[in-house]
């Protein structure tokens, strides 16, 4: 008998490999880019799961800094690629 | 049966219901970025139904856990997510379009960049 | 520093949320986190644009039905687009086109473009100069006038009642 744990972190690897395709394909910067950030959000998913599969509050610590970096870190590309600075 | 454990068997039934609606959305979000054909397009799906999932596993996780430490991170982190996806994006679809990136050949229209051109001139 | 007293209270709030423990203590000490914070930052809370988010007025109701709308709006924007990546063959037409706004404070053009973001199949690209113009990209451009309508009559109506 397959876990519901087991059956969400296998579909969130399935849906990882389109963003890996994305980013490696990609033709053009901002596809990398978004690609990233989905990246980003599929494995804030799995990170919740597991903890709280586990129960332990530490790997949400970790989800909400990685959706916090996740954040910056596109505007900031974007900000990059707009105007050829960052700050 | 007491009505404390029926009431925690529908919660778990409507968490477990939330999560697997979740689930589908993130990964159809993630199909949309495969399939569609341009960066903006691929926007539409990451930005709504990408969060729009990743909200809902969340709010499963809290309606399980209650409003322990894990139940509260959750929702924080979903709430966080909803209030910055728009941001990203906005910010993601203005830098592509001045970065010179085009609109796929189906686009029947793009009245942004007639206006850009006439501030330049 | 009495005026950063709010701003410190919301502070404590998020602290609450982050630690995962809604008591007095975390409260007090993410206040006291917030006045350390603001201080270094102080430079960029304007006090002529400030935002009165909790005016006393009878505006509690508008922004209630305005959070609503967009909850009904978002679970309507996914069902659209997960059955445009369902289906079998892809058939859509794009497009940019201008949406004129109403809207003339900073809060309620912020409202509208992010609530416009989160609605069917349509994503915010930038606002023209005059702040009068928002420039949106639709999934389904084929006819902008309709887009426009709908924009004005179903959304923009409850961003005006509430933030405005």
């Amino acid at each position: 008998m397959i876990s519901l744990l087991d059956f969400s972190l296998i579909f969130m690897v399935l849906a990882f490999i389109p963003c890996i395709y994305r980013v490696i394909m990609g033709p053009t910067i901002p596809d990398r880019v978004v690609a990233l950030d989905a990246m980003t959000t599929v494995i804030i998913v799995m990170l919740g799961a597991y903890s709280y599969d586990k129960g332990s509050a530490f790997f949400m610590d970790v989800a909400l800094v990685l959706a916090v970096i996740s954040f910056v870190g596109t505007v900031t590309i974007s900000k990059y690629l707009d105007e050829g600075v960052v700050l | 049966m007491s009505e404390v454990s029926i009431f925690s068997m529908i919660m778990n039934l409507l968490s477990d219901i939330v999560l697997l609606i979740g689930l589908t959305f993130v990964f159809l979000g993630m199909l949309g970025l495969i399939r569609l054909p341009d960066v903006y397009n691929r926007l539409h799906t990451t930005a709504k139904i990408g969060t729009v999932g990743a909200f809902g596993v969340m709010l499963s996780i809290l309606m399980r856990a209650g409003f322990t430490p894990i139940g509260v991170k959750a929702i924080a982190v979903g709430l966080f997510l909803l209030l910055t996806a728009p941001i990203a994006a906005h910010m993601i679809t203005r830098a592509a379009h001045r970065h010179g990136v085009g609109l796929c050949k189906e686009s029947v229209i793009d009245e942004y960049g007639k206006a850009c051109e006439r501030c330049k001139k | 520093m009495k005026r950063y007293i709010p701003l410190a209270a919301i502070f404590g709030v998020i602290w609450c949320f982050v630690h995962g423990t809604f008591s007095l203590n975390s409260f007090i000490f993410g206040l006291l986190l917030g006045l350390l914070t603001i201080r270094p930052f102080r430079f960029l809370y304007r006090p002529e644009t400030n935002f009165r988010l909790f005016s006393p007025s009878n505006r509690i109701i508008s922004i209630i039905r305005y959070f609503m709308v967009l909850i009904k709006e978002i679970i309507k924007a996914n069902i659209v687009v997960a059955k445009i990546v369902t289906r079998p063959k892809i058939n859509i037409n794009p497009g940019i086109i201008a949406v004129p706004i109403r809207c003339k404070t900073d809060l309620g053009i912020t409202g509208i473009a992010n609530t416009i973001t989160l609605t069917p199949g349509t994503i915010t690209v930038d606002i023209s100069d005059d702040h009068s113009v928002l420039y949106v990209h639709c999934i389904d451009a084929s006819d902008p006038a309709a887009v426009c309508a709908s924009i004005r009559d179903d959304l923009e109506k409850y961003v005006l009642e509430a933030f405005e």
